[in-house]
Protein backbone atom coordinates (compact mmCIF):
# COMPACT_ATOMS: atom_id res chain seq x y z
CA UNK A 1 0.00 0.00 0.00
CA UNK A 2 1.37 3.46 -0.87
CA UNK A 3 0.45 7.03 -0.86
CA UNK A 4 0.38 8.66 -4.59
CA UNK A 5 1.73 12.35 -5.24
CA UNK A 6 0.68 14.11 -8.63
CA UNK A 7 3.02 16.24 -9.01
CA UNK A 8 2.69 19.38 -12.06
CA UNK A 9 1.82 16.69 -14.47
CA UNK A 10 0.79 17.55 -17.79
CA UNK A 11 -0.01 15.83 -20.79
CA UNK A 12 -0.64 16.50 -24.63
CA UNK A 13 -2.61 14.64 -27.90
CA UNK A 14 -1.97 15.20 -30.59
CA UNK A 15 -5.31 16.45 -32.83
CA UNK A 16 -5.29 14.76 -36.52
CA UNK A 17 -4.57 17.72 -38.10
CA UNK A 18 -1.18 17.84 -35.83
CA UNK A 19 -2.03 20.68 -33.85
CA UNK A 20 -1.41 20.17 -29.55
CA UNK A 21 -4.43 19.84 -27.22
CA UNK A 22 -3.68 20.00 -23.75
CA UNK A 23 -5.19 17.30 -21.67
CA UNK A 24 -3.77 17.67 -18.21
CA UNK A 25 -2.56 20.88 -16.75
CA UNK A 26 0.00 21.12 -13.88
CA UNK A 27 -2.44 18.94 -12.27
CA UNK A 28 -1.00 18.00 -8.47
CA UNK A 29 -2.65 16.13 -5.48
CA UNK A 30 -2.18 13.57 -3.31
CA UNK A 31 -3.91 10.32 -2.78
CA UNK A 32 -3.46 9.44 0.67
CA UNK A 33 -2.32 5.81 2.30
CA UNK A 34 -5.52 3.88 2.72
CA UNK A 35 -7.87 6.12 1.53
CA UNK A 36 -10.12 6.86 -1.43
CA UNK A 37 -9.43 9.79 -3.10
CA UNK A 38 -12.35 10.16 -5.81
CA UNK A 39 -11.49 12.49 -8.91
CA UNK A 40 -14.96 14.54 -10.39
CA UNK A 41 -14.79 16.41 -13.61
CA UNK A 42 -16.58 17.12 -16.27
CA UNK A 43 -16.93 14.81 -19.28
CA UNK A 44 -13.73 14.65 -21.88
CA UNK A 45 -11.79 16.68 -19.02
CA UNK A 46 -9.08 13.72 -18.76
CA UNK A 47 -9.93 11.89 -16.01
CA UNK A 48 -9.17 8.61 -17.68
CA UNK A 49 -5.98 9.94 -19.20
CA UNK A 50 -4.72 10.82 -15.84
CA UNK A 51 -5.67 7.14 -14.70
CA UNK A 52 -3.71 5.85 -18.13
CA UNK A 53 -0.80 7.84 -17.00
CA UNK A 54 -0.76 6.71 -13.70
CA UNK A 55 -0.87 3.19 -14.38
CA UNK A 56 1.90 3.61 -17.66
CA UNK A 57 -0.42 3.18 -20.55
CA UNK A 58 0.62 6.54 -21.49
CA UNK A 59 3.64 8.76 -20.96
CA UNK A 60 3.88 11.63 -18.86
CA UNK A 61 4.98 14.90 -20.63
CA UNK A 62 5.74 16.93 -18.00
CA UNK A 63 5.97 16.56 -14.20
CA UNK A 64 6.46 13.31 -11.98
CA UNK A 65 4.30 10.32 -10.09
CA UNK A 66 5.89 9.58 -6.78
CA UNK A 67 4.71 6.83 -5.21
CA UNK A 68 5.84 6.93 -1.39
CA UNK A 69 5.47 4.21 1.62
CA UNK A 70 5.77 5.31 4.90
CA UNK A 71 7.65 9.03 3.51
CA UNK A 72 9.91 7.23 1.34
CA UNK A 73 9.78 6.73 -2.66
CA UNK A 74 9.17 2.85 -3.45
CA UNK A 75 12.64 1.04 -4.69
CA UNK A 76 10.39 -0.41 -7.53
CA UNK A 77 7.77 0.03 -10.24
CA UNK A 78 4.26 0.35 -8.39
CA UNK A 79 1.90 -2.36 -8.27
CA UNK A 80 -0.97 -0.95 -9.80
CA UNK A 81 -4.93 -2.86 -9.58
CA UNK A 82 -7.26 -1.23 -12.04
CA UNK A 83 -11.02 -1.70 -12.13
CA UNK A 84 -11.81 -0.54 -15.59
CA UNK A 85 -15.43 0.38 -16.57
CA UNK A 86 -16.16 -2.90 -18.72
CA UNK A 87 -14.48 -5.70 -16.41
CA UNK A 88 -11.91 -6.68 -19.49
CA UNK A 89 -12.15 -10.32 -17.66
CA UNK A 90 -10.52 -12.69 -20.32
CA UNK A 91 -13.67 -14.57 -21.91
CA UNK A 92 -11.87 -17.93 -22.12
CA UNK A 93 -11.06 -18.05 -18.60
CA UNK A 94 -12.96 -18.63 -16.03
CA UNK A 95 -13.61 -16.23 -13.44
CA UNK A 96 -10.90 -17.91 -11.23
CA UNK A 97 -8.61 -18.25 -13.72
CA UNK A 98 -8.79 -14.61 -14.23
CA UNK A 99 -7.90 -13.38 -11.28
CA UNK A 100 -4.56 -16.28 -10.94
CA UNK A 101 -3.44 -14.46 -14.37
CA UNK A 102 -3.36 -11.21 -12.82
CA UNK A 103 -1.48 -12.81 -9.83
CA UNK A 104 0.73 -14.66 -11.90
CA UNK A 105 1.32 -10.97 -13.35
CA UNK A 106 2.23 -9.34 -9.99
CA UNK A 107 4.84 -12.67 -8.69
CA UNK A 108 2.17 -14.23 -6.39
CA UNK A 109 3.72 -17.90 -5.93
CA UNK A 110 1.87 -20.35 -7.22
CA UNK A 111 1.17 -22.12 -4.03
CA UNK A 112 -0.77 -18.98 -2.97
CA UNK A 113 -2.52 -18.00 -5.77
CA UNK A 114 -5.27 -20.23 -5.23
CA UNK A 115 -6.33 -19.26 -1.70
CA UNK A 116 -6.46 -15.76 -3.10
CA UNK A 117 -8.47 -16.26 -5.72
CA UNK A 118 -10.95 -17.92 -3.43
CA UNK A 119 -10.65 -15.29 -0.24
CA UNK A 120 -11.47 -12.54 -3.21
CA UNK A 121 -14.07 -14.12 -4.88
CA UNK A 122 -15.81 -14.93 -0.81
CA UNK A 123 -15.46 -11.02 -0.31
CA UNK A 124 -17.35 -9.81 -3.39
CA UNK A 125 -19.90 -12.62 -2.95
CA UNK A 126 -18.69 -14.60 -5.96
CA UNK A 127 -17.28 -17.81 -4.41
CA UNK A 128 -19.39 -20.01 -6.25
CA UNK A 129 -18.85 -19.09 -9.46
CA UNK A 130 -14.74 -19.56 -9.75
CA UNK A 131 -15.23 -21.63 -12.29
CA UNK A 132 -17.86 -19.83 -14.54
CA UNK A 133 -16.71 -18.17 -17.14
CA UNK A 134 -17.54 -14.62 -17.57
CA UNK A 135 -19.88 -14.45 -20.57
CA UNK A 136 -22.40 -16.70 -18.32
CA UNK A 137 -21.96 -13.87 -15.33
CA UNK A 138 -24.53 -10.71 -15.52
CA UNK A 139 -22.85 -7.44 -16.04
CA UNK A 140 -22.88 -7.07 -12.32
CA UNK A 141 -21.23 -9.86 -11.47
CA UNK A 142 -18.37 -9.55 -13.98
CA UNK A 143 -17.63 -5.97 -12.42
CA UNK A 144 -17.35 -7.91 -9.08
CA UNK A 145 -15.15 -10.06 -10.16
CA UNK A 146 -12.77 -7.44 -11.87
CA UNK A 147 -12.99 -5.89 -8.37
CA UNK A 148 -11.88 -9.02 -6.91
CA UNK A 149 -8.79 -9.08 -9.75
CA UNK A 150 -8.01 -5.48 -8.73
CA UNK A 151 -7.69 -6.28 -5.14
CA UNK A 152 -6.65 -9.71 -5.23
CA UNK A 153 -2.90 -8.20 -6.34
CA UNK A 154 -2.76 -6.52 -3.10
CA UNK A 155 -1.21 -3.38 -4.75
CA UNK A 156 0.29 -0.22 -3.95
CA UNK A 157 -2.66 1.23 -5.45
CA UNK A 158 -6.04 0.87 -6.96
CA UNK A 159 -7.28 2.72 -9.85
CA UNK A 160 -10.90 2.60 -10.37
CA UNK A 161 -11.78 4.21 -13.42
CA UNK A 162 -15.95 4.71 -13.66
CA UNK A 163 -16.72 1.37 -12.77
CA UNK A 164 -20.19 1.15 -12.25
CA UNK A 165 -21.11 3.22 -15.13
CA UNK A 166 -22.01 0.18 -17.40
CA UNK A 167 -24.32 -1.58 -15.31
CA UNK A 168 -27.68 -0.39 -14.17
CA UNK A 169 -28.52 1.78 -10.98
CA UNK A 170 -29.46 -0.88 -8.41
CA UNK A 171 -26.98 -3.23 -9.58
CA UNK A 172 -24.47 0.08 -9.50
CA UNK A 173 -25.79 0.89 -5.76
CA UNK A 174 -25.21 -2.92 -4.96
CA UNK A 175 -21.67 -2.26 -5.89
CA UNK A 176 -20.95 0.80 -5.00
CA UNK A 177 -22.04 -0.35 -0.87
CA UNK A 178 -19.59 -3.63 -1.76
CA UNK A 179 -16.30 -1.83 -2.96
CA UNK A 180 -16.75 1.26 -0.40
CA UNK A 181 -17.07 -1.77 2.55
CA UNK A 182 -14.57 -3.44 0.98
CA UNK A 183 -12.02 -0.26 0.51
CA UNK A 184 -12.63 0.38 4.12
CA UNK A 185 -11.76 -3.12 6.10
CA UNK A 186 -8.61 -3.26 3.88
CA UNK A 187 -7.29 -0.36 4.07
CA UNK A 188 -6.65 -0.08 0.41
CA UNK A 189 -5.10 3.04 -1.51
CA UNK A 190 -7.62 3.84 -3.97
CA UNK A 191 -8.63 6.95 -6.96
CA UNK A 192 -11.57 6.68 -8.06
CA UNK A 193 -13.04 8.16 -11.19
CA UNK A 194 -16.34 9.60 -12.06
CA UNK A 195 -18.43 11.92 -13.09
CA UNK A 196 -21.48 10.68 -11.28
CA UNK A 197 -21.53 13.48 -7.87
CA UNK A 198 -23.49 11.53 -5.58
CA UNK A 199 -21.23 8.41 -6.48
CA UNK A 200 -18.22 10.39 -4.92
CA UNK A 201 -20.03 11.60 -2.41
CA UNK A 202 -20.35 8.01 -0.96
CA UNK A 203 -17.04 6.67 -2.06
CA UNK A 204 -14.88 9.49 -1.17
CA UNK A 205 -12.81 10.22 1.70
CA UNK A 206 -10.67 13.13 -0.25
CA UNK A 207 -12.41 14.46 -3.54
CA UNK A 208 -10.15 16.43 -6.33
CA UNK A 209 -12.43 18.09 -8.20
CA UNK A 210 -10.93 18.87 -12.00
CA UNK A 211 -11.67 21.87 -14.29
CA UNK A 212 -12.99 21.44 -18.04
CA UNK A 213 -10.08 20.29 -20.49
CA UNK A 214 -6.90 21.25 -19.76
CA UNK A 215 -7.68 19.73 -16.55
CA UNK A 216 -6.34 21.18 -13.42
CA UNK A 217 -7.22 20.86 -9.96
CA UNK A 218 -10.27 22.97 -9.19
CA UNK A 219 -10.74 21.95 -5.84
CA UNK A 220 -9.08 19.35 -2.74
CA UNK A 221 -12.27 18.47 -0.22
CA UNK A 222 -12.14 16.37 2.74
CA UNK A 223 -15.49 14.23 3.07
CA UNK A 224 -16.99 15.28 6.26
CA UNK A 225 -19.24 12.22 6.07
CA UNK A 226 -18.60 9.34 8.39
CA UNK A 227 -17.25 5.83 7.70
CA UNK A 228 -18.46 2.70 7.68
CA UNK A 229 -20.53 5.06 5.15
CA UNK A 230 -24.23 4.70 4.81
CA UNK A 231 -26.79 5.55 1.73
CA UNK A 232 -28.21 9.08 3.71
CA UNK A 233 -29.48 12.65 2.74
CA UNK A 234 -26.25 14.10 3.85
CA UNK A 235 -24.60 12.06 0.28
CA UNK A 236 -26.96 14.40 -1.31
CA UNK A 237 -26.20 17.47 0.47
CA UNK A 238 -22.29 16.46 0.25
CA UNK A 239 -22.90 15.89 -3.83
CA UNK A 240 -24.75 19.62 -4.10
CA UNK A 241 -21.56 20.81 -2.66
CA UNK A 242 -19.27 18.85 -5.15
CA UNK A 243 -21.66 20.28 -7.88
CA UNK A 244 -20.81 24.22 -6.77
CA UNK A 245 -17.62 23.17 -7.54
CA UNK A 246 -17.34 21.09 -10.73
CA UNK A 247 -18.76 22.43 -13.85
CA UNK A 248 -20.44 19.86 -15.37
CA UNK A 249 -20.98 19.98 -19.27
CA UNK A 250 -24.04 17.60 -19.34
CA UNK A 251 -27.04 17.48 -17.43
CA UNK A 252 -28.51 14.55 -14.99
CA UNK A 253 -24.54 13.64 -14.18
CA UNK A 254 -26.04 14.04 -10.50
CA UNK B 1 -11.48 -9.09 7.03
CA UNK B 2 -14.94 -9.81 6.61
CA UNK B 3 -17.86 -11.05 8.70
CA UNK B 4 -19.24 -13.98 7.78
CA UNK B 5 -22.78 -11.91 7.97
CA UNK B 6 -21.35 -9.18 5.16
CA UNK B 7 -19.63 -12.66 3.00
CA UNK B 8 -23.02 -13.57 3.23
CA UNK B 9 -24.87 -10.55 2.10
CA UNK B 10 -22.05 -10.27 -0.75
CA UNK B 11 -23.11 -13.32 -1.52
CA UNK B 12 -26.79 -13.07 -1.64
CA UNK B 13 -25.99 -9.80 -3.55
CA UNK B 14 -24.47 -11.81 -5.93
CA UNK B 15 -27.04 -14.36 -6.34
CA UNK B 16 -29.53 -12.20 -7.18
CA UNK B 17 -27.99 -10.60 -9.99
CA UNK B 18 -27.33 -14.26 -11.87
CA UNK B 19 -28.61 -13.88 -15.35
CA UNK B 20 -27.80 -17.42 -16.22
CA UNK B 21 -28.11 -21.00 -14.64
CA UNK B 22 -24.50 -22.06 -13.47
CA UNK B 23 -23.16 -24.59 -15.53
CA UNK B 24 -23.23 -24.35 -19.19
CA UNK B 25 -26.43 -24.75 -21.54
CA UNK B 26 -26.61 -28.52 -22.55
CA UNK B 27 -24.42 -29.71 -25.38
CA UNK B 28 -26.60 -32.32 -26.79
CA UNK B 29 -29.80 -32.24 -28.23
CA UNK B 30 -33.25 -34.24 -28.10
CA UNK B 31 -32.35 -37.44 -30.73
CA UNK B 32 -34.94 -35.71 -33.09
CA UNK B 33 -34.39 -32.86 -33.13
CA UNK B 34 -30.15 -33.92 -33.24
CA UNK B 35 -31.21 -36.29 -36.54
CA UNK B 36 -33.39 -33.55 -38.08
CA UNK B 37 -30.49 -30.08 -36.69
CA UNK B 38 -27.37 -31.96 -37.34
CA UNK B 39 -27.37 -35.60 -39.04
CA UNK B 40 -29.84 -34.97 -41.36
CA UNK B 41 -28.99 -31.88 -43.46
CA UNK B 42 -25.23 -33.58 -44.72
CA UNK B 43 -26.70 -36.27 -45.73
CA UNK B 44 -28.93 -35.09 -47.89
CA UNK B 45 -26.23 -33.07 -49.38
CA UNK B 46 -24.50 -36.13 -49.87
CA UNK B 47 -27.62 -38.18 -51.57
CA UNK B 48 -28.23 -34.84 -54.00
CA UNK B 49 -24.39 -35.47 -54.90
CA UNK B 50 -24.91 -38.97 -55.55
CA UNK B 51 -28.30 -38.50 -57.26
CA UNK B 52 -27.07 -36.27 -59.96
CA UNK B 53 -23.91 -38.64 -60.34
CA UNK B 54 -26.38 -41.09 -60.97
CA UNK B 55 -28.53 -39.04 -63.60
CA UNK B 56 -25.36 -38.04 -65.49
CA UNK B 57 -24.47 -41.60 -65.58
CA UNK B 58 -27.64 -42.83 -66.97
CA UNK B 59 -27.68 -39.84 -69.68
CA UNK B 60 -23.80 -40.35 -70.26
CA UNK B 61 -22.81 -44.08 -69.40
CA UNK B 62 -19.91 -44.08 -71.84
CA UNK B 63 -18.58 -40.75 -70.16
CA UNK B 64 -18.78 -41.24 -66.69
CA UNK B 65 -18.76 -44.65 -64.27
CA UNK B 66 -21.80 -44.97 -62.63
CA UNK B 67 -21.93 -44.30 -58.60
CA UNK B 68 -21.75 -48.41 -57.79
CA UNK B 69 -19.13 -49.61 -59.79
CA UNK B 70 -17.14 -46.91 -58.82
CA UNK B 71 -17.88 -47.89 -54.78
CA UNK B 72 -17.54 -51.37 -55.54
CA UNK B 73 -14.04 -49.97 -56.83
CA UNK B 74 -13.43 -48.48 -53.75
CA UNK B 75 -14.56 -51.12 -51.67
CA UNK B 76 -11.90 -53.39 -53.51
CA UNK B 77 -8.71 -50.56 -52.92
CA UNK B 78 -10.08 -50.76 -48.94
CA UNK B 79 -10.04 -54.22 -49.33
CA UNK B 80 -6.18 -54.32 -50.60
CA UNK B 81 -3.23 -54.20 -48.08
CA UNK B 82 -1.32 -51.19 -49.57
CA UNK B 83 -4.53 -48.67 -49.41
CA UNK B 84 -3.85 -47.45 -45.89
CA UNK B 85 0.29 -47.28 -46.47
CA UNK B 86 -0.16 -45.09 -49.35
CA UNK B 87 -3.83 -43.47 -47.67
CA UNK B 88 -1.25 -42.99 -44.71
CA UNK B 89 1.97 -41.47 -47.08
CA UNK B 90 -0.40 -38.83 -48.28
CA UNK B 91 -1.89 -37.70 -45.01
CA UNK B 92 1.36 -37.27 -43.25
CA UNK B 93 2.80 -35.45 -46.15
CA UNK B 94 -0.44 -32.76 -45.83
CA UNK B 95 -0.33 -32.71 -42.25
CA UNK B 96 4.19 -32.28 -41.71
CA UNK B 97 3.58 -29.57 -44.65
CA UNK B 98 0.55 -27.95 -42.70
CA UNK B 99 2.14 -28.08 -38.91
CA UNK B 100 5.46 -26.17 -40.64
CA UNK B 101 3.47 -23.68 -42.59
CA UNK B 102 1.24 -23.05 -39.44
CA UNK B 103 3.86 -22.87 -36.91
CA UNK B 104 5.78 -19.77 -39.65
CA UNK B 105 2.40 -18.20 -39.80
CA UNK B 106 0.86 -17.50 -36.97
CA UNK B 107 4.75 -16.07 -36.20
CA UNK B 108 4.89 -14.24 -39.54
CA UNK B 109 1.33 -12.85 -38.66
CA UNK B 110 1.20 -11.56 -35.59
CA UNK B 111 4.55 -9.87 -36.23
CA UNK B 112 2.70 -8.10 -38.99
CA UNK B 113 -0.16 -7.29 -37.04
CA UNK B 114 1.84 -5.66 -33.62
CA UNK B 115 4.85 -4.58 -35.43
CA UNK B 116 4.59 -1.81 -38.58
CA UNK B 117 7.70 -2.66 -39.94
CA UNK B 118 7.08 -6.35 -39.84
CA UNK B 119 3.57 -5.18 -41.84
CA UNK B 120 5.85 -3.29 -44.53
CA UNK B 121 8.41 -5.99 -45.12
CA UNK B 122 5.91 -9.08 -45.38
CA UNK B 123 3.19 -7.56 -46.90
CA UNK B 124 4.42 -7.72 -50.73
CA UNK B 125 5.87 -11.06 -49.88
CA UNK B 126 3.00 -12.43 -48.77
CA UNK B 127 0.75 -11.17 -51.29
CA UNK B 128 3.39 -12.17 -54.30
CA UNK B 129 2.60 -15.71 -52.44
CA UNK B 130 -0.93 -15.58 -52.84
CA UNK B 131 -0.57 -14.97 -56.91
CA UNK B 132 1.89 -17.80 -57.39
CA UNK B 133 -0.41 -21.84 -58.39
CA UNK B 134 0.64 -24.69 -56.07
CA UNK B 135 1.02 -26.25 -59.54
CA UNK B 136 4.13 -23.88 -60.05
CA UNK B 137 5.42 -24.63 -56.32
CA UNK B 138 5.11 -28.48 -57.10
CA UNK B 139 7.06 -28.19 -60.07
CA UNK B 140 9.63 -26.34 -58.36
CA UNK B 141 9.54 -28.38 -55.68
CA UNK B 142 10.56 -31.36 -57.16
CA UNK B 143 13.00 -30.05 -60.03
CA UNK B 144 14.65 -28.24 -56.64
CA UNK B 145 14.64 -31.33 -54.43
CA UNK B 146 14.24 -34.21 -57.00
CA UNK B 147 12.24 -37.19 -55.72
CA UNK B 148 12.03 -37.35 -51.96
CA UNK B 149 10.16 -35.96 -48.95
CA UNK B 150 11.33 -32.52 -48.63
CA UNK B 151 9.67 -31.89 -52.28
CA UNK B 152 5.72 -32.20 -51.56
CA UNK B 153 6.66 -30.92 -47.27
CA UNK B 154 8.29 -27.37 -49.31
CA UNK B 155 5.25 -27.14 -51.94
CA UNK B 156 2.45 -27.75 -49.51
CA UNK B 157 4.27 -25.13 -46.92
CA UNK B 158 4.89 -22.45 -49.77
CA UNK B 159 1.48 -23.03 -51.24
CA UNK B 160 -0.57 -22.40 -48.41
CA UNK B 161 1.90 -20.20 -46.38
CA UNK B 162 0.23 -17.13 -47.58
CA UNK B 163 -3.36 -17.90 -47.10
CA UNK B 164 -2.43 -18.53 -43.23
CA UNK B 165 -0.82 -15.20 -43.09
CA UNK B 166 -3.77 -13.23 -44.47
CA UNK B 167 -5.92 -15.06 -41.50
CA UNK B 168 -3.54 -14.40 -39.11
CA UNK B 169 -2.29 -11.02 -39.59
CA UNK B 170 -6.33 -10.03 -39.91
CA UNK B 171 -7.25 -11.72 -36.94
CA UNK B 172 -4.11 -10.08 -34.93
CA UNK B 173 -5.44 -6.43 -36.63
CA UNK B 174 -8.79 -7.01 -35.47
CA UNK B 175 -7.34 -7.62 -31.68
CA UNK B 176 -8.87 -6.61 -28.69
CA UNK B 177 -7.36 -3.78 -27.83
CA UNK B 178 -8.95 -3.71 -24.16
CA UNK B 179 -7.72 -7.08 -23.41
CA UNK B 180 -4.36 -5.72 -24.34
CA UNK B 181 -4.22 -2.93 -22.24
CA UNK B 182 -5.70 -4.71 -19.34
CA UNK B 183 -2.75 -7.26 -20.00
CA UNK B 184 -0.16 -4.71 -19.53
CA UNK B 185 -1.83 -2.86 -16.38
CA UNK B 186 -1.46 -6.28 -14.76
CA UNK B 187 1.87 -6.96 -15.90
CA UNK B 188 1.33 -9.79 -17.57
CA UNK B 189 4.61 -11.42 -19.46
CA UNK B 190 5.54 -11.54 -23.39
CA UNK B 191 4.72 -14.97 -23.13
CA UNK B 192 1.29 -14.85 -21.18
CA UNK B 193 0.34 -11.69 -23.67
CA UNK B 194 0.95 -14.00 -26.25
CA UNK B 195 -0.04 -17.41 -24.84
CA UNK B 196 -3.54 -16.17 -22.64
CA UNK B 197 -4.86 -12.88 -24.20
CA UNK B 198 -3.36 -12.77 -27.73
CA UNK B 199 -3.67 -16.30 -29.44
CA UNK B 200 -6.76 -17.22 -27.82
CA UNK B 201 -8.17 -14.33 -29.85
CA UNK B 202 -6.97 -15.52 -32.95
CA UNK B 203 -8.18 -18.88 -32.46
CA UNK B 204 -11.16 -18.56 -35.15
CA UNK B 205 -8.85 -17.36 -37.61
CA UNK B 206 -6.47 -20.05 -37.04
CA UNK B 207 -9.42 -22.57 -37.64
CA UNK B 208 -10.78 -20.93 -40.43
CA UNK B 209 -6.83 -20.96 -42.15
CA UNK B 210 -6.52 -24.70 -41.60
CA UNK B 211 -9.64 -25.45 -42.65
CA UNK B 212 -8.81 -23.81 -46.07
CA UNK B 213 -5.04 -24.25 -45.58
CA UNK B 214 -5.74 -28.47 -45.30
CA UNK B 215 -8.07 -28.15 -48.41
CA UNK B 216 -5.45 -26.56 -49.93
CA UNK B 217 -2.34 -28.67 -48.77
CA UNK B 218 -4.26 -32.36 -50.33
CA UNK B 219 -4.32 -31.00 -53.88
CA UNK B 220 -0.35 -29.74 -53.79
CA UNK B 221 0.41 -33.09 -52.54
CA UNK B 222 -1.39 -35.03 -54.84
CA UNK B 223 0.12 -33.14 -57.57
CA UNK B 224 3.62 -33.23 -56.35
CA UNK B 225 2.44 -37.01 -55.88
CA UNK B 226 1.73 -37.73 -59.42
CA UNK B 227 5.43 -36.76 -60.62
CA UNK B 228 7.68 -36.78 -57.94
CA UNK B 229 7.10 -39.71 -55.74
CA UNK B 230 6.63 -43.11 -55.73
CA UNK B 231 3.87 -43.42 -53.30
CA UNK B 232 0.79 -41.92 -52.45
CA UNK B 233 -2.89 -41.11 -53.55
CA UNK B 234 -1.33 -39.24 -56.62
CA UNK B 235 0.94 -40.99 -57.62
CA UNK B 236 -1.74 -44.17 -57.47
CA UNK B 237 -4.05 -41.93 -59.16
CA UNK B 238 -1.25 -41.16 -61.58
CA UNK B 239 -1.22 -44.75 -62.25
CA UNK B 240 -4.68 -45.26 -62.92
CA UNK B 241 -5.46 -42.57 -65.14
CA UNK B 242 -2.34 -43.85 -67.53
CA UNK B 243 -4.19 -47.20 -68.32
CA UNK B 244 -7.35 -45.11 -68.13
CA UNK B 245 -9.21 -46.62 -65.32
CA UNK B 246 -11.76 -44.07 -64.55
CA UNK B 247 -13.60 -45.64 -61.56
CA UNK B 248 -10.35 -46.21 -59.81
CA UNK B 249 -8.92 -42.36 -60.10
CA UNK B 250 -12.59 -41.46 -58.77
CA UNK B 251 -12.65 -44.01 -56.25
CA UNK B 252 -8.82 -43.24 -54.61
CA UNK B 253 -9.94 -39.48 -55.18
CA UNK B 254 -13.74 -40.52 -52.89
CA UNK B 255 -11.55 -42.25 -50.20
CA UNK B 256 -9.43 -39.49 -50.08
CA UNK B 257 -12.63 -36.81 -49.71
CA UNK B 258 -13.93 -39.08 -46.91
CA UNK B 259 -10.65 -39.49 -44.96
CA UNK B 260 -10.40 -35.43 -45.40
CA UNK B 261 -14.36 -34.94 -44.29
CA UNK B 262 -13.37 -37.56 -40.88
CA UNK B 263 -10.37 -35.32 -40.05
CA UNK B 264 -13.13 -32.68 -40.19
CA UNK B 265 -15.49 -33.67 -38.41
CA UNK B 266 -13.71 -35.92 -36.08
CA UNK B 267 -10.93 -33.73 -34.99
CA UNK B 268 -11.04 -30.00 -36.03
CA UNK B 269 -14.74 -29.75 -34.93
CA UNK B 270 -13.92 -31.74 -31.88
CA UNK B 271 -10.85 -29.59 -31.21
CA UNK B 272 -12.52 -26.26 -31.92
CA UNK B 273 -15.82 -27.10 -30.24
CA UNK B 274 -13.28 -27.90 -27.10
CA UNK B 275 -11.61 -24.26 -27.17
CA UNK B 276 -14.56 -21.93 -28.07
CA UNK B 277 -16.16 -24.03 -24.58
CA UNK B 278 -16.32 -20.67 -23.58
CA UNK B 279 -18.27 -18.86 -25.85
CA UNK B 280 -22.75 -19.05 -25.52
CA UNK B 281 -24.17 -20.30 -28.69
CA UNK B 282 -25.77 -17.89 -30.58
CA UNK B 283 -28.90 -18.79 -32.20
CA UNK B 284 -30.17 -16.27 -34.71
CA UNK B 285 -33.16 -17.41 -35.91
CA UNK B 286 -34.73 -19.39 -33.57
CA UNK B 287 -37.44 -21.70 -34.31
Amino acid sequence: MAQLLVKGAEKWFRREDGRPLKILDRLSFEAREGCVTVVVGPSGCGKSTLLNVIVGLEPLDRGELVFLNNARELPRRPLIGYVFQSPRLLPWKTVGENIALALKGAGVDQREREGRVHRYLELVGLKEFVNQYPLYLSGGQRQRAGLARALAIESDLVLMDEPFASVDELTARQLRQTTRHLCEQLHRTVLFVTHNLAEAAYMSDFVVALTERPACMAEYLANPLPSPRQWSPEIYGFAAELESKVTLKEEGDL
Amino acid sequence: MTSPSDTRAATATAQEEVAHPQGFPAGSLPIGREITGRILPPLVALATVFVLWWALYLVFPRLLPGPLSTLHEAVRLLSEGTFLFHMYQSLRRVFVGSIVAMFFSVAVGIYMGTVVMGERFFQPLVVLGLTIPGLMWSLIAVMLFGINEIAPYFAVAVTIFPMLVINIWAGVKALDKELIDMSHVFHFSPWMKISQVIVPQLVPNIFAATRYGLGLAWKVVVVVEMFGTSNGVGYQVMKAYQIFNMEAVIAWTLTFVAAMILIEYGVINLVERRLTAWRPKVEVWRR
